[in-house]
């Protein structure tokens, strides 16, 4: 299953992310949440608290700014800028919160 | 007055926008209310029935030719900011001016033109002649990369929930990254409902909280039926709060 979830700001769609991947995760199934959010606010409402939601994306940023290498593949982005949330779901962060591009 | 909205999707940055921007049209003060998110938005705030006026033509930008230097796009010299404002925005309740940057239907790379012709036309447009009142788009990816660099006064709105909290700060940090452009930051408490959710905003963001506008059953029944909360409910707490907050921010506005 790949699922994304969208929507207009404010809807609900980080609450309904995070209980759809903690359900998932509690069903006994392998589940990683992107936080593909210019504003990531993913971590929050799994549970993984804020200091380790602004610990993700600070990796992220410093990504951009050349500190740090990219993955060139999906186990090592998920064990590099990932963490692991209640239940076991494993959370990344895969969005940059300054990127110009309008909307 | 300069003044953009920004905060987390869903904080109230519109209803707050557009009744800010009707009240201050009623003191008497030239207000052009701006929409630069790609969503619905302002319009319906403001008292508007459609959000889809027509967006700017492209040929307002021109793009750099292979080998030229400078930026990529550049304002159509044929272009003034000043008429540009007069010709393309529309009118709103109460005499406000409104422009936006385009709303998607379709592929959205259709209005990238528009979308840096606004964008151009805004930076450009000679300080003293309006009042210019911003609703940018949620979230902190617009606010501080060039899209939010016309305003002087940045007004975070911020519920309280630990996620807008969170926006709150970030936004907050990337207010003033510009040593060359510096901005009055201040925070809007919105949808406060209990003892201490103020208290909470102003530690959560570290930025004194200047207005409070409580949580407010007319105001969302307002959005529910797409009307400006200026017109459905003009005696709720929660426009009550928003015109108090005109007031306070009033002193420095430019008369019609």
């Amino acid at each position: 299953m790949k699922l994304a979830v969208v929507g207009k700001g404010g809807s609900g769609k980080t609450t309904t992310s995070s209980v759809i991947a903690r359900t998932l995760a509690r069903s006994g199934r392998a589940v990683v949440a992107l936080d593909c959010d210019s504003n990531p606010n993913l971590g929050i409402s799994l549970g993984v608290g804020d200091e380790e939601t602004e610990r993700l994306v600070s990796m992220r940023q410093a990504l951009d700014e050349g500190e740090e290498e990219h993955a060139n593949n999906w186990d090592t982005l998920i064990s590099r800028y990932g963490s692991d949330g209640p239940d076991g779901v494993r959370l990344a962060v895969v969005s940059r919160i300054d990127n110009p591009e309008p909307g | 007055m300069r003044l953009a909205f920004v905060g987390k999707g869903g904080a109230g940055k519109s209803a707050i926008a557009g009744t800010f921007a009707r009240t201050l049209a009623r003191q008497g003060d030239k207000v052009l209310a701006i929409d630069s998110d790609p969503l619905p938005g302002l319009a319906y705030s403001l008292g508007l029935a459609i959000d889809h006026s027509p967006p700017i033509p492209d040929d307002a930008v021109i793009e750099r030719k292979e080998g030229e230097e400078g930026p990529r796009w550049r304002l159509n010299p044929d272009v003034d900011p000043f008429d540009a404002v007069e010709r393309w925005s529309v009118e709103a309740p109460d005499g406000v001016r409104f422009l936006q940057f385009g709303k998607i239907s379709g592929d959205p790379r259709n209005l990238w033109r528009s979308q840096m012709a606004f964008r151009l036309i805004i930076n450009k447009l000679p300080a003293g002649r309006w009042n210019v009142v911003g609703d940018l788009p949620g979230g902190t990816r617009q606010a501080f990369t060039g899209w939010g660099s016309w305003a002087n006064t940045i007004l975070i709105v911020v519920e309280p929930t630990a996620k807008s909290l969170l926006s709150g700060r970030r936004l907050a940090n990337m207010a003033n990254l510009d040593p060359d452009n510096p901005k009055r930051v201040m925070v809007v408490a919105s949808k406060v409902r209990q003892d201490g959710d103020v208290e909470m905003i102003e530690k959560g963001v570290g930025l004194e909280v200047i207005a409070t506008v409580p949580w407010d059953e007319e105001l969302a029944e307002a959005e529910r039926r797409q009307l400006a909360p200026i017109d459905f409910a003009p005696a709720c707490p929660a426009v009550l709060a928003v015109e108090s907050l005109v007031e306070r921010l009033s002193e420095e506005t430019v008369s019609r």
